[in-house]
C-alpha cells in the first residue's frame, strides 16, 4: 500500500513541479488545497459511490450506560425484583463483579412513548424525547467483552486489544478528508477518564496521519497549535517563510520529494495554528443555538462539545469521537443515570435537532451508545460499598443512530421479558462497525490493510450490514 | 478500490520477473513464478487449512494437487486448474467473482502452463531453506566490500549505478547518527575533516571504530530492539501503573554495547532464568517476555489476560526470531503459511510453563548502604538490650506467657486447590503459586489424631514472603495492592463433620482496595463478600484465631478457605495451627510464638515494644526508613516441578479450548533436537541455530533496513510465503551466512554495512533516478529518510549542549503539557522532572502505554502494546508545530544561542554547523543573516512601541527564531 501512495505523490509532484520548484511561488504549490489526510499523497476525496452520509459524529457513553433505565423497558423486573434470576438463564455466564446468582433489580425510572413514531423512553432522556422522530433505537446490540477498555476498544477499533486502527482512522484513510486545515478525525472528551486511553483513537498500524486528534479542554486544543511564549504571529510567519525558502532549496539540491511533502506539512501546521482556535471560539454562535445545547460561557462540558463537533463537521472534519464517560454505575444506578443523563441528554438532542435545523442531518451519521450492558441484577457488596447497582452486561445493550442513511422513528430488537437476552435482531459490535461503513459507501469487507502479511479489516472476518436500519 | 491499487502494484513487480523468465526462456522457477500467485489467489480456498478449504481441493502441495487432476504433471491443456483460470464460465471460473482476487494475466496464464508442462515441481519456499543452500551467483571478492559486488550487479542489471562518494560533512553525520543515534559536535566534525583530508579512508575507518566502541552506541540500537521488545514502563490497559522494568532496558544497552552473540542475547532474554546457574543479568534479561501487558482493571478474568500475554508471546518470538506472522494461526490453521493451528498453540505451550515475579536488582553499592544500616540497627539494639532492667524484663515475659496459647502447627496430611499449586514449608507454612482467579479455594487436611486433649481453636497465620508480589503474604498482583489478600470464608470439619466457630479475633484488619471491615466473624457468616485483609500492612505476620463452638476432637481436621474477590486475592504464604487452650484464645499481635523462643530473639522483641525504651524505638524506627530499597524489575521464573496444560484454542478464543497440546515447534521446521526436553530454553536455542532457516535472515534484514531505510524484503515482519520476494535474494543470505559465521557479532554486520560502498553513496537524487527507482530499492543512491522523533529530540539536546550523558537507571519524565496524560485513567497529570532528568537521552523517558509521550508518538513512536518491526515515516503537520511550537524544542533553541559570539555572520555560521554539521552556503547565510536583522528591527521597534515586557533582549530573541527555523530545516530532521 505504501508503496503506492508513494507513486502518487511522486506524479504528483512531477506533474506540479517538473520544471523547478523554485520559480513556482509557494502558495500555487498550494493552491486547491492539501487536505489533512492528504499528508503524505492520500488524495481528499469526495464521498463514495452510494453513501448516505459524508460524516460522523459518534457520541461514546464509556463506562456502559443501563440501558433497562433508559431505553429497554422492562416491567417483568418490577415483578420480579429481590428474587434471584432464574439459574437456567445465566449458566455459565461470566461477570465482572457478581456472582450470577444475584437477586433482579426493578427498573428505577418510568417510560413513556414519544413523537409520531411512539418510541418508547425513560423520563430521564426529556430532551432525546422531543427529537425521538428522528432517531432509531437499537435494543438489541450485544458484544464479545465484559470488561471496559476491552469492549471500549472493541467498539472503537474492531478488537479487544490495543493495536488496531480506530474507527475514525478507517475512515480517514478509506476516505480522506474534506478539511485542508483540520485534522479528518477528531476526539473530544468530557466526563471521568476513559479506560482504553490513546489506543482508543490510535491508528495502529495505519500511518499516524490517521491517529484521531484529541481537542483538549484546556491550554490548546490541538497540542502546539499557540505560539511558543513571546513569538507573535509575525515571529512566527517570518520564521516558516525562512524555512520554507530554505528547504526548497535543499530540494533543489538533493530532489528528495518528501521535502515537498514537509513543506506542505509546514503550509498546513500554520493554517491549523489560526484554525483550531478559530473553532473553539464559539462568540459567533447565536444565543439560541448556545441555549439550545445548555453552553454556559466559557464552560466545558459535553454540550459544548456536541456544538463543537457540529462546528467540526461544518468545516470538513470527517470523523468526531465524542467520549462522556461516568456510566459505570455499580451502585446507585438510580443516582448514577440521573447524573449523567442530566448532563448529556441536552447537548445529545439539541445536536440532532440543530442538525436538523441545518439540514446536515441528511448526510452526517450520528450515533450514541456505550461499550456495553448493564445487568439485570443487582450489585451489591459491602467491601466495595455498593448498593442498587448493576454490573457489565455484554449480552444485550442499548444504542442509538440518527441521520446520514437512519430509518428515522424506528426501534429494533428486542430482549426477552427480564432484558437478559436477545431473542429477535441481534445487532453484534462488527455488525456495528460494518453498518456505518457501509452508510459512508465502504464496503466493509474490502476496506482493507496489508499489515505483517495479512488484510486487516475493522469488522475482523464477522460483521453484516443491519439492513432493517437503513433509510 | 485501495485493492485495486494494492493488487496491480503487487502484480507490476511480478510481471517485470515473470517477464524475463519468460522471454529468456528460462525455466519457471516455482518459488519466484508460481508460489505467489498460488499464495495470493488460491490458497485462502485451496491451502493449509482443512477448514477454510473448498471442493475439497488443496494446492499447497504436490500430492494434493496431483491427486484429482487440478493439476497433470506435464499436461498443462488436461490440468483442471488451467481451464478454471481460463474459462469465462461465472460459475466455474477462477479465482471466483465474489473472491475479489485479480484473475490471472495471460502471461501468468502461460507461465502456469510452462510449469505443468515442466513437471509442476514444489519446491521449499525461499526462506524455508538454509540460508546455506542459496548457490551465489555473484563474485563477491571482485570488491572489497562484498556487499558491494551484490549491489553492483543489480546496479547493471538495471542500468544504473552508483553515485558519488558523500562528502566528509554528510558521511560523518550519516555515520553518527546511524552508529550512536546523535549527531557530531563541532570538534568532532573538524577533526574528522583533518583526518580525512589526510587519508579518507583511514578517517572513514576509524571513525567507525570510535563510534562504535562508544556506550551511546548501545543506547541508540536498544531503543530499536525496545520497539520489538514492545518495551514500556507501565502495565497498558484501563489502569496502566507502572512498573518495574528499567533494569531490562539497561541489560539491552550493556549486552548491545558489549556486543553479546546474538544466539546468546537472544537465548538469555527467552530463557535467561533456566541456564544452568543462570546470573542476575540473565533472569533480567528474561524481561523481554515480561513487556506484555497487565489489565489491572477490577472485575477481569485474569487468566483471560494471561492467555492474552501468552498469545502476545507467540506473535512476538514469531515475528522477531521467525520472521513469520503466526498470529494468523491463533484463529485457524494458517491459510498461506504452512504453520498449522495446533502448531501456533504448541508454540505457546513451550512458552507457558513460567511465573511471572519480581526481583530486586542489588547494586553492590545498595547493598553496602543496606550492611551499613543494618550494622547500626544491630549495634542500637545491642545497646538497648545491655539496658534491660532485668525484673521488669521477667513480669513482661510471665505476663506474656500467661496470655499466649500454646499453638501446635499439625501435619499436613493433602492439600488441594482451585487451581493454584500449594507446597509445604519447613516451618510447616503453605506456599502458593501457579495461577489464581477471582475465587480460589485451598483445601487442607491436618493430622489432629495425635493432639491428647481436644482442640479449642484454630489460626490461621499470613506470612510475607520474597517470593510474593510486594513481598507480601497474599497474591494480589493488580487492582489491589500487591501482596494483598482476601480470605472470605475458613469453613472447618472434623472426620467429616462440620464445625462451627463461636467467636473470632484478629490482631491487625483492613480492606485496603474498597471498604468495609476486616473484622474475624467475616470469615465464617457465609457471606463471601465479606472478609478478612491486612490492608496497609501486607508485609507483615499477622493472625486470624477462631474459636471453635465445641471443642474438637477427631483423627483428621479438614480447613476449606475460600477467597473471593473482584481480583485475585488468595494468600500465598500462611500457616495454621490449633491449640487445646482452655477459654476463649485471642489473636496477639505478634508476641506470641516469640514468646516461647529464647534468649536474644526475645530481648530484641522486648525492647522493641517496652515503653520504657521509646527513645530507642524511635531511633530504630528512624534507621529503619533509611535503608533504601533495592530496584526491582519484572521475570520470568519456569515452573520446576508442574507443567501448566495448554490447550487449542477454538478460533483462537480464550472460552474455548479444546484439546490439549503438546509443546513443540511447528511441523514446518521439523523436531526440537532428540533428548532435549520440549521446554522455553530449547526452543530458544533451536530459535538462533542452524535449524530455524529464518532467523540469520530476518535479523540481517532488519539491521539492513535500520542503515538503508529499506528492507531487502521489505514486508519488514513478514518471511511467510505472502511476504514481498527479497530485492536481492543472494545477498540476503550471504549475509545471513555470514552473520552466523562471524559469530552472530552484530557490530561486525554494522560494520560490514557502513563500510561498504553503497552505503557511503550521496543521497541526493536526480529526477532521472527517482523515476528508476523511486524507494531506492537497487540503491544507486545513498539511504535518506526521516529520523524518529527520540533521535531528533536527542540530537536538538547534544546540539543545544543541554544532554545529559547519564547512562540508565529508572525512567524520566522530560517536560511536555499537562493535558498529554490527563486523557488517561485517573486523569494522572505529567510532572516533570527538575534538572539533568528533562534533558537524558530519549530512551530513558517514561513510556506510558495509554498516553505515550506525546513529541515521539506524533513522530510515528511506539505505544508499546505489541511488537513493532517496523515503524511507520509519516510526514504530518502535528509534527511541523510540534517542532515549531513544543517548548521543550523551544528550549533548545535558547539554550544553543545563549552564549554565541561574534558578528551576525560568523554567529549564523556556528549555529548552522553545530545544528546541521555542514557549513552553510553563501545564499543561506544570506537568507539566515537577513532573517536575523529583519527579526532584531522588528522585535526592538515592538519593544519600544508596546512596551512588550516578554521581549527583553530582541537580539537573542532574534537569534533564537534563527536557531528555532534551522532546527526546523527537513536537513535537521533526515539522516541524509
Amino acid at each position: 500500500m505504501e508503496k503506492s501512495l508513494h507513486q502518487t505523490t511522486r506524479r504528483q509532484f512531477f506533474d506540479t513541479c517538473g520544471i523547478g520548484l523554485g520559480k513556482i511561488a509557494l502558495g500555487s504549490l498550494l493552491a486547491g488545497g492539501t487536505s489533512y489526510a492528504g499528508i503524505p499523497g492520500i488524495l481528499p476525496k469526495s464521498t463514495l459511490f452510494g453513501a448516505k452520509a459524508k460524516r460522523v459524529i459518534y457520541l461514546f457513553m464509556a463506562g456502559a450506560p443501563s440501558q433497562l433505565e433508559l431505553f429497554d423497558n422492562k416491567p417483568k423486573l418490577k415483578e420480579l425484583a429481590g428474587t434471584p434470576i432464574p439459574p437456567s438463564i445465566i449458566a455459565g455466564q461470566r461477570y465482572a463483579f457478581i456472582q450470577p446468582d444475584a437477586a433482579v433489580l426493578a427498573p428505577q425510572f418510568p417510560f413513556s412513548k414519544h413523537g409520531e413514531s411512539g418510541i418508547e423512553l425513560s423520563d430521564q432522556v426529556p430532551h432525546l424525547a422531543k427529537v425521538a422522530d428522528h432517531i432509531a433505537v437499537v435494543k438489541s446490540v450485544h458484544t464479545d467483552q465484559f470488561n471496559h477498555a476491552p469492549a471500549q476498544l472493541f467498539l472503537n477499533t474492531g478488537g479487544a486489544l490495543p493495536g488496531r486502527p480506530a474507527m475514525g482512522s478507517w475512515l480517514s484513510y478509506g476516505i480522506g478528508s474534506e478539511s485542508s486545515d483540520l485534522p479528518a478525525f477528531v476526539v473530544l472528551k468530557t466526563g471521568k477518564s476513559l479506560g482504553g486511553g490513546a489506543a482508543l483513537w490510535d491508528s495502529g498500524f495505519l500511518p499516524g496521519n490517521h491517529a484521531g486528534v484529541p481537542f483538549r479542554e484546556s491550554g490548546d486544543p490541538i497540542l502546539h497549535t499557540s505560539n511558543p511564549m513571546g513569538f507573535d504571529d509575525e515571529a512566527q510567519r517570518a520564521s516558516l517563510d525562512v524555512i520554507q525558502e530554505l528547504n526548497k532549496r535543499r530540494f533543489r539540491q538533493v530532489g528528495d520529494p518528501s521535502i515537498k511533502t514537509r513543506i506542505e506539512a509546514y503550509e498546513m501546521a500554520w493554517r491549523m495554528q489560526s484554525a483550531a482556535p478559530e473553532l473553539t471560539d464559539l462568540k459567533k454562535e447565536s444565543k439560541e443555538t448556545l441555549e439550545l445545547y445548555g453552553v454556559k460561557d466559557g464552560e466545558p462540558g459535553f454540550g459544548r462539545n456536541c456544538l463543537l463537533a457540529r462546528r467540526m463537521i461544518e468545516r470538513g472534519v470527517r470523523f468526531v469521537q465524542v467520549y462522556h464517560s461516568g456510566w459505570d454505575h455499580h451502585g446507585d444506578v438510580e443516582k448514577g443515570i440521573k447524573t449523567q443523563a442530566g448532563e448529556t441528554d441536552q447537548g445529545s438532542a439539541a445536536l440532532i435537532q440543530d442538525l436538523k435545523d441545518r439540514g446536515l442531518l441528511e448526510d452526517t451519521l450520528v450515533i450514541w451508545g456505550g461499550e456495553f450492558g448493564r445487568t439485570p441484577m443487582i450489585e451489591a457488596s459491602e467491601t466495595l460499598r455498593r448498593t442498587k447497582g448493576r454490573d457489565h452486561h455484554p449480552q444485550a445493550f442499548s444504542m442509538w443512530f440518527a441521520g446520514g442513511g437512519i430509518k428515522p422513528g424506528i426501534t429494533i430488537g428486542e430482549t426477552d421479558e427480564l432484558g437478559f437476552n436477545i431473542v429477535e435482531d441481534p445487532v453484534h459490535i462488527h455488525d456495528v462497525q460494518a453498518t456505518v461503513l457501509h452508510l459512508l459507501g465502504i464496503n466493509h469487507e474490502t476496506l482493507t490493510y496489508r499489515y505483517q502479511g495479512r488484510d486487516f479489516r475493522l469488522t475482523d472476518v464477522h460483521g453484516r450490514v443491519v439492513t432493517k436500519l437503513l433509510a | 478500490m485501495k485493492q485495486a491499487v494494492y493488487m496491480a502494484s503487487v502484480f507490476a513487480v511480478f510481471l517485470n520477473l515473470a517477464g524475463s523468465a519468460l522471454i529468456f526462456g528460462q525455466d519457471v522457477d516455482f518459488g519466484r513464478d508460481i508460489r505467489p500467485i498460488l499464495s495470493d489467489r488460491c490458497f485462502k480456498c485451496h491451502g493449509f487449512d482443512e477448514n477454510a478449504r473448498e471442493g475439497d481441493l488443496a494446492l499447497h502441495n504436490f500430492a494434493a494437487a496431483t491427486r484429482d487432476g487440478a493439476i497433470i504433471p506435464g499436461d498443462a491443456e488436461g490440468s483442471e486448474l488451467i481451464y478454471r483460470i481460463l474459462t469465462d464460465d461465472k460459475t466455474e471460473m477462477m479465482p471466483p467473482p465474489k473472491s475479489n482476487k485479480a484473475r490471472l494475466t495471460p502471461e501468468e496464464v502461460e507461465m502456469f502452463k510452462k510449469w505443468i508442462n515442466q513437471g509442476a515441481k514444489y519446491e521449499q519456499h525461499w526462506s524455508f531453506r538454509s540460508p546455506r543452500e542459496t548457490e551465489v551467483g555473484v563474485d563477491f571478492t571482485t570488491e572489497i566490500n562484498p556487499i558491494d559486488a551484490f549491489i553492483k550487479a543489480k546496479l547493471e542489471e538495471k542500468g544504473l549505478e552508483f553515485s558519488t562518494r558523500a562528502g566528509p560533512y554528510d558521511l560523518l553525520r550519516r555515520l553518527h547518527l546511524d552508529l550512536i543515534g546523535l549527531p557530531p559536535t563541532m570538534e568532532e566534525t573538524s577533526d574528522f575533516l583533518k583526518a580525512f583530508e589526510a587519508d579518507s579512508n583511514l578517517a572513514v575507518f576509524d571513525k567507525i571504530e570510535d563510534l562504535m566502541s562508544r556506550p551511546a552506541y548501545g543506547e541508540r540500537w536498544a531503543r530499536e530492539w525496545l520497539d520489538l521488545a514492545r518495551y514500556s514502563d507501565t502495565n497498558g490497559y484501563e489502569k496502566d501503573r507502572e512498573r518495574p522494568i528499567w533494569p531490562y532496558r539497561d541489560w539491552v544497552i550493556n549486552a548491545l554495547n558489549e556486543d553479546k552473540p546474538y544466539d546468546q542475547f537472544s537465548i538469555e532474554q527467552l530463557a535467561g532464568d533456566m541456564l544452568p546457574g543462570s546470573t542476575l543479568d540473565q533472569k533480567i534479561a528474561t524481561g523481554f517476555h515480561r513487556n506484555t501487558m497487565l489489565n489491572e482493571e477490577g472485575g477481569i478474568d485474569p487468566l483471560e489476560f494471561r492467555y492474552h500475554a501468552m498469545v502476545d508471546r507467540v506473535a512476538t518470538t514469531g515475528t522477531v526470531w521467525m520472521g513469520l506472522t503466526t498470529g494468523c494461526a491463533q484463529c485457524h490453521t494458517h491459510k498461506f503459511d504452512p504453520i498449522t493451528h495446533t502448531d501456533y498453540f504448541s508454540m505457546m505451550a513451550l512458552l507457558n510453563n513460567a511465573d511471572e515475579p519480581v526481583i530486586d536488582v542489588p547494586s553492590a553499592d545498595l547493598i553496602q548502604k543496606r550492611t551499613e544500616i543494618k550494622n547500626q540497627i544491630g549495634a542500637l539494639e545491642q545497646k538497648l538490650i545491655s539496658e534491660i532492667d532485668p525484673i521488669r524484663y521477667f513480669n513482661w515475659y510471665r505476663d506474656s506467657l500467661e496470655k499466649t496459647a500454646a499453638w501446635i502447627v499439625p501435619a499436613v496430611i493433602s492439600m488441594k486447590s482451585s487451581s493454584p499449586h500449594l507446597t509445604l514449608q519447613s516451618d510447616g507454612s503453605v506456599f502458593a503459586s501457579g495461577d489464581f482467579t477471582k475465587r480460589d479455594v485451598y483445601d487442607l487436611t491436618l493430622d489432629i489424631s495425635g493432639i491428647a486433649e481436644p482442640v479449642t481453636a484454630l489460626r490461621i497465620e499470613p506470612i510475607p514472603d520474597k517470593r510474593l508480589p510486594g513481598n507480601g503474604s497474599g497474591v494480589a498482583y493488580y487492582e489491589g495492592v500487591p501482596g494483598d489478600f482476601f480470605l472470605s470464608e475458613v469453613e472447618t470439619n472434623a472426620d467429616g463433620r462440620d464445625l462451627k466457630f463461636k467467636s473470632g479475633s484478629v490482631d491487625y484488619g483492613k480492606v485496603k482496595t474498597g471498604f468495609g471491615t476486616a473484622v474475624a466473624s467475616n470469615v465464617f457468616d457465609g457471606d463471601a463478600t465479606s472478609g478478612w485483609a491486612t490492608g496497609e500492612q501486607e508485609t507483615k505476620r499477622h493472625e486470624l484465631v477462631l474459636n471453635f463452638g465445641e471443642p474438637v476432637k477427631g483423627e483428621k481436621l479438614e480447613v476449606s478457605l475460600l477467597f473471593q474477590r473482584h481480583f485475585a486475592a488468595a494468600l500465598g504464604r500462611f500457616r495454621i495451627s490449633v491449640t487445646t487452650d482452655k477459654g476463649t484464645v485471642l489473636a496477639r499481635s505478634g508476641v506470641s510464638d516469640m514468646i516461647r523462643s529464647q534468649g536474644e530473639t526475645l530481648m530484641r522483641q522486648y525492647v522493641r515494644s517496652a515503653p520504657e525504651f521509646k527513645e530507642g524505638q524511635e531511633a530504630l524506627a528512624e534507621l529503619e526508613k533509611q535503608i533504601p530499597e533495592f530496584p526491582q524489575t519484572l521475570v520470568m521464573k519456569e515452573w520446576e516441578r508442574a507443567t501448566r496444560p495448554t490447550y487449542r484454542h477454538h478460533r483462537g478464543e480464550y472460552l474455548q479450548p479444546k484439546e490439549q497440546v503438546r509443546p513443540a515447534i511447528p511441523a514446518v521446521f521439523g523436531q526440537l533436537p532428540e533428548g532435549e526436553p520440549a521446554n522455553r530454553l530449547t526452543f530458544a536455542k533451536w530459535l538462533v541455530s542452524e535449524s530455524n532457516p529464518l532467523v540469520a535472515r530476518v535479523t540481517v534484514n532488519r539491521a539492513w533496513r535500520s542503515f538503508f531505510g529499506r528492507g531487502i524484503v521489505n514486508t519488514a515482519g513478514d518471511f511467510g510465503f505472502q511476504s514481498e520476494l527479497p530485492s536481492h535474494p543472494e545477498l540476503l543470505d550471504f549475509l545471513a551466512v555470514k552473520f552466523m559465521d562471524d559469530g552472530w557479532s552484530l557490530k561486525s554486520l554494522h560494520r560490514l554495512f557502513v563500510s561498504s560502498r553503497t552505503y557511503q553513496q550521496y543521497s541526493a537524487v536526480s529526477p532521472a533516478l527517482l523515476e528508476a527507482d523511486p524507494e531506492n530499492i537497487y540503491l544507486a543512491r545513498g539511504p535518506r529518510f526521516r529520523m524518529s522523533g527520540e533521535m531528533i529530540r536527542d540530537s536538538m539536546l547534544l546540539t543545544s549542549g543541554l544532554l545529559s550523558q547519564k547512562i540508565g537507571g529508572p525512567s524520566v519524565r522530560p517536560p511536555q503539557p499537562e493535558t498529554v496524560t490527563t486523557v488517561a485513567y485517573g486523569s494522572p497529570k505529567w510532572e516533570a522532572d527538575s534538572g539533568a532528568a528533562r534533558y537524558r537521552r530519549s530512551l530513558y523517558t517514561l513510556h506510558k502505554r495509554t498516553a505515550p509521550f506525546a513529541a515521539y508518538l506524533t513522530f510515528d513512536g511506539p505505544t508499546g502494546e505489541s511488537c513493532l518491526p517496523r515503524r511507520n515515516r509519516s510526514n504530518t503537520p502535528l509534527q511541523a508545530l510540534t517542532l515549531m511550537n513544543d517548548p521543550m524544542f523551544i528550549e533548545a533553541a535558547q539554550s544553543i544561542v545563549k552564549d554565541v559570539e561574534g558578528n551576525d555572520v560568523e554567529i549564523v555560521a556556528h549555529l548552522f554547523q553545530k545544528i546541521l554539521t555542514r557549513p552553510p552556503m553563501n545564499s543561506e547565510m544570506e537568507l539566515l543573516v537577513n532573517f536575523y536583522r529583519e527579526q532584531k528591527r522588528r522585535l526592538e521597534q515592538r519593544q519600544k512601541s508596546t512596551d512588550d515586557q516578554s521581549i527583553k533582549d530582541p537580539s537573542l530573541m532574534a537569534w533564537t527564531l534563527v536557531a528555532r527555523a534551522i532546527y526546523n530545516l527537513d536537513e535537521a530532521v533526515v539522516k541524509g
